[in-house]
Formats: structure tokens, sequence, C-alpha cells
């Protein structure tokens, strides 16, 4: 069942969590009330004008948005090629779009009478915005975190803990998202009646669809910002690719408007080989797992493979179901970015525009430079910066600068 | 070799193929048969057993990242154990991922090769799409693993789907956890009962004492155990163990 090609916005939120092929519920027996109990609210939800107020009112007055629709022309002239933006994700609280949906699972989860939140991260960004929510609306709140990330992303840990969030490092596997993930699934089969806020457009039926719903808003800002900013809608929007939901929502609202290009960009690491990346489109294989059908990078026999990224927000085995169905489609195209591309990116974004990405939206900024050094002038390219860089402090730091790094650690622990 | 009858325990012993090697999970399910027990549940190992407790998930990582074992390899140690107890009942336990990369339909075809009648894929609800390629088989079926907390919509539908193996968690646990049998379960084992008599009932998740077989053996018909016999396994008393819980110590079977 293809859509005409002007359908895709519609099947997202009517299709019972299917996108052609991929998608679904793949979930033990225990986990399916707790689904169908979310799915029922988030149908209720989504056409409830008390409730959209409320989720738009606490967009604006807790996260700041609208978010900035920002020119870059210092990089657009020494690029030489299209007009460049960015979508300032990065200047929500908590310093990415992550709050976007963790905002309107709150306000969920409290409408179901929930009293205790679970969730897993990856960089630490969707653990710190649940953290922030959980606290905001007098929530209990346990993280599920691979040891590995607890390790590399320790500012998100402590402001978690500061925040009141008990995180909890996952010592299994390979240490990072999709361990985390794993974890938070056990803690909600051993407590069914919390509420499990997954962060991604990843998961079982209803989480791709609903946080796609939540984060449509990046793009419809967009959409309206461009054509002030520029008189039009932009010829390409790029977006970095972990699980999928700052590109999906930058996408969302475009996915109807056949003129406008849509650039996934995944991490590419520092190889093609198994273990050095993880561009699940690109180089993974259809599969089953962590309750959704989609792309997945694995071993021939079925069995997950590990995955590598300087950005911990990228290094996670799966892909959006939504956003396989689009490659599928040809609706949204691939790219990768290296670890080196990416940071080589946050050090020309900062230095030409001032502006500081974090490394997962870099990879988009990476592949969105080569882009536009290849387009005409009047051709319009938006990169979602996805988040602020603050948080990767002490990775670009001893990139950059480790001798001052070292320093500075010595200094403290004197 | 000849296989000796032994009295049925209503015992189901799972084990991870391919742990602590290939050789020695085919050794280990021997010796649960000889042991007595009923019901072989073995399980092909994942790299991430989402449903699993400490316990399993390291057998499976054991298998999966230092014996390297293959769906192939899970195959021929399912058809060794078959040659040597044709008549054993056996069921095959699986993540869906693993099915699904072998090929559903192929995979279903092996199964029925080798005389397994059940599979229980944990995380594959028997609604969803790729399990039509298996509830449509005449000769394999699903076991749907259920908990407390099923709706009666759901349950219902279920008991009206040709299941005639249902597997119930004791508690909201995670496998290898301490035992507790939920209160609700009464109710859920009733309604089996009442509408697919012919159906068996299993109880699994934190059984391991003699006491809590009979518990179970009280409540259902099959006392599921994993986690405490590859504990004994690994401390060299499997033998000992299994004999802990045949009718003779457990009293009444």
């Amino acid at each position: 069942m293809t859509p005409t090609q002007t359908a895709y916005k519609n099947l997202i939120f009517q299709s019972e969590g299917y996108f052609g092929a991929y998608g679904g519920c793949f979930v033990p027996e225990v986990l399916l009330p707790g689904l169908q109990e979310i799915a029922a609210a988030f149908d209720e939800a989504k056409t409830d004008a008390a409730f959209l107020a409320e989720f738009n009112d606490t967009l604006q007055t807790f996260s700041g948005r609208p978010t900035a629709f920002t020119p870059l022309p210092r990089l657009t002239e020494e690029i030489g090629g299209a007009r460049l933006f960015l979508k300032n994700e990065g200047l929500n609280h908590t310093g990415a779009h992550k709050i976007t949906h963790c905002i309107g699972q709150i306000l969920l989860a409290r409408r179901l009478g929930k009293r205790r939140i679970i969730a897993e991260t990856g960089a630490g960004q969707h653990g710190y915005a649940t953290a922030a929510v959980c606290a905001r609306f007098g929530l209990d709140c346990t993280v599920y975190m691979g040891k590995k990330d607890y390790e590399r992303q320790r500012p998100n840990v402590y402001w978690m803990e500061l925040l009141g969030a008990r995180v909890v490092p996952v010592e299994d596997g390979t240490q990072t998202l999709n361990d985390a993930v794993i974890a938070a699934f056990k803690d909600w089969v051993e407590h069914p009646e919390s509420y499990y806020l997954l962060g991604s457009a990843v998961g079982p039926h209803p989480y791709p669809a609903m946080n796609t719903f939540f984060q449509k808003v990046v793009g419809e800002e967009i959409r309206s910002q461009c054509i002030d900013a520029a008189g039009r809608l932009p010829d390409y929007c790029v977006a970095c690719v972990g699980g999928g939901s700052n590109a999906m929502g930058m996408f969302y609202d475009f996915l109807d408007d056949e003129d406008v290009r849509l650039i996934g960009v995944e991490a590419g690491g520092r190889g093609t080989r198994p273990g050095e990346h993880a561009a699940k489109v690109l180089h993974g294989q259809l599969g089953i797992f962590e309750g959704y059908h989609s792309y997945f990078l694995q071993d021939g026999d079925g069995n997950i493979a590990s995955t590598h990224s300087v950005s911990a927000g990228l290094d996670y085995c799966g892909v959006s179901p939504i956003l396989a169905y689009l490659a599928d489609e040809g609706r949204v195209q691939f790219e990768t970015a290296s670890d080196e591309a990416a940071l080589a990116a946050v050090q020309r974004l900062a230095r030409s525009e001032g502006l500081i990405p974090a490394l997962e939206s870099a990879h988009a900024f990476a592949h969105a430079f080569e882009l536009a050094a290849n387009l005409p002038k009047d051709q319009i390219v938006v990169i979602n910066a996805s988040g602020r860089g603050e948080k990767d402090l002490f990775i670009t730091m001893r990139h950059f600068q480790e001798e001052s790094l070292v320093a500075y650690a010595q200094h403290l622990l004197k | 070799m000849t296989q000796v009858k032994q009295p049925a325990l209503a015992l189901m012993g799972h084990l991870v193929l391919g742990y602590p090697t290939l050789e020695e999970s085919i050794r280990t399910a021997e010796k649960y048969v000889e042991g007595g027990v009923e019901i072989l549940e073995l399980q092909i190992p994942f790299s991430h057993p989402t449903a699993d407790g400490p316990v399993i998930t390291a057998a499976c990582r054991e298998a999966v990242e230092h014996q390297r074992v293959s769906m192939n390899d899970c195959l021929e140690a399912l058809n060794t154990i078959r040659q040597r107890f044709p008549e054993q009942e056996i069921m095959v336990m699986s993540y869906v991922n693993r099915v699904y990369a072998f090929g559903i339909q192929r995979f279903v075809e092996a199964m029925t090769n080798l005389g397994i009648r059940h599979l229980i894929i944990p995380d594959l609800p028997v609604d969803e799409t790729p399990a039509a390629v298996i509830t449509r088989h005449a000769n394999i079926k699903l076991v749907p693993v259920l908990a407390a907390n099923v709706t009666d919509a759901r349950l219902d539908k279920l008991l009206n789907a040709g299941f005639d193996f249902f597997y119930l968690m004791s508690d909201f646990k995670i496998t290898g956890s301490t035992f507790s049998l939920h209160p609700r379960l009464q109710q859920v084992i009733g309604r089996i009962k009442q509408t697919v008599p012919e159906a068996r009932v299993g109880i699994g998740f934190g059984i391991s004492t003699p006491e809590q077989v009979q518990t179970v053996h009280a409540a259902a018909d099959v006392a599921i155990i994993g986690s405490a016999l590859i504990r004994a396994q690994e401390a060299g008393g499997l033998e000992t163990y299994l004999s802990s819980l045949t009718p003779a110590s457990v009293g009444s079977a």
C-alpha cells in the first residue's frame, strides 16, 4: 500500500503503528496493557484542545519555544554555495529538542494518573529533559543509562541527579543506549504501573508516532520562519539521525512538500566495518528488536552488533521505523558523517558563526557544508541544530585542547 | 542410547544452547531428561535477551560472544538431542530477531522437521503480522507468555485462537528473580481451564526450591525452571538439584 505522493503526513498518525512493513508492537504480553493504555490516551489527547493548549503553553513558558531560526551568513559566504540557516533547538531548556516530547509525554502521564516515570538515555539529553519535566510536575524519575555513556556524559548525569532523578548505570552488553532501553523495559515489567517515557521515534507503538507528533512543532516553526526570513520554503532540510526524533520533528511538516528534500545524516564513526559506525539505514539489515521492525546493525545471524560514534546520542543500533519507511520510499535520503567531520564541524560553526552545536547535530552540519558547496546560491539549506554543545565539553576539549583539559583536571584535584 | 521413561514431574527445564559450550549444553539437556524433566525448553541464545534476568543474560552472552554459537549450530544441537530422545517433548525459545534473521518460514520448517511442536517467542505477540507464518502452520504452535495484568479481552482472544500451552509469569518479574505467585493468576488459570480444558498451563520466573515447585503444581500443570538450573549446573550440583525436585522430595505429585 503505497500512499499517493502527498499523503505521508496523514499516514503516520493513522497507521496504528505500522509504516509500510515497519513499526509494530513487538513486546512481551506483559507490556501490552501499558502500551495500549498510553496509545489510547495519546489518541484522545492529540485532538483534545485543552491538552494541546497546555502542551503549547508549557513549550513556551518552560522550554522557551519558539526556538530561533538563524541565518549563517559568514559560512554561506565561506562555502560559496547555497544559503545556510540553522534551527536552534539547542536553545530549548535542557539544551536539546528532547524536552519537547518529554513535555508531551509527561502531560500524558499525568493525564493517566501515573506517579513514577522510567526513561532511558544515550547522550543524557533525553534523561536530563525527563528529569526536568518530572521535577516540574512532581513525578518520581528513574533514568537508565549505559555505563559507557554514564562515564562519557558525566555533566548530564550530574544535572539529572540535581533534578532529583535516580540515574542507574547499565553494565550489560555494550553499555550504550540499547542496553539502557532494555534495562528500562525490564524495570517496566517489574513496575507495570509506571509510565515508560521512551525518548526517540523508536520502540513499540505508540512511541514512534507519538514522539513524532510532539516533535513536529520543529518543522512547523521552520516553515513559517523560513518564509519570514527568505520568502519561501527550504530546498533542503538536514538533520542527524540516531533514533530519529529530531529528524522526524524537522521533517514531518515537509513530508508532503515534494520540493523540500529531506536528508538524514547517520554516524559514520571511524569506518564502514561492523562496530565502527552507527549507520543503520545505509549499512543495517531488517530486524525486529526493542519492540519494532526496522533497520538494525546486526551480524548475519540476528544478533545485535556493537555500534560506535563519537556522539553518544547517535550511538544506537536501530532507527525509527518511520524513517526506515521513508527511506525505502525515497522520501528521505540518507548520508553519513564521520567522527572527524563532526568534530571539525563543531569548530567551524563555533569560529564562523559563534554557535556551538552538540556533536550529534554536528553530523548534520558536516554533511550540509559539503552539500551546500555544490549547490547554486539561490538554494536554501536548513540544518537542525538539535542540541547545543556544552554537554560535550570534556569530549571536544580532549580533542581540541587535551593539555588544557588535563591541567584543569589536575587543578580540580588539588 | 535407549530412553528410560521417567515418571512425569511436570517440570519444564530451560537451558541456553551453547552455554557453557555447545557440547556441554547438549550434555545438560541429557541430564535434564535423565533427571526426569518432562519438557525441555531450549533457548536459542541472543545478544540482547530483553526479558531475561542476569543469569540467562550472562549465559546468552557467553554463547553468542565467546562460543560464537550460530543458528546452524543450534539446529545441529537440537537434532542431536532429538536423535537421542525421539519421544522427548521439546519447546524452543528464541527472541524474534534471531528467527526473523533466519527466515520465519524456514525456521518453522526446521522446527517441525525436528518434531518440535511449540515455540516460545516472548517478543512476538501472536497477532503481529510475522506471527501468522507460525500460527497458520498446523504442526506447530506459539506459546503465549502471559502475566497477571493480561486483560479479560486479551485473554478471551488468546483462548479462542487455538493455543494449547499457556506460559504464565509468576509475577511482575524478570527471569531468575525471587519467587512469588501473583494473586490474580488463579483467576487467569481458571479462565484458561474453563475455556480450553485440554490446554496445559505452565508457570515460570523465579522458581528454584522444591516448595515453590509444589506451590506451582497446586495451581498449574507445569513448573518452569531456568536460572536455578543454570546456577546448579555452574555450581556442579545439577543432578543433586534435579533429584531434590522429584516427587519423592516434594511430597505428593
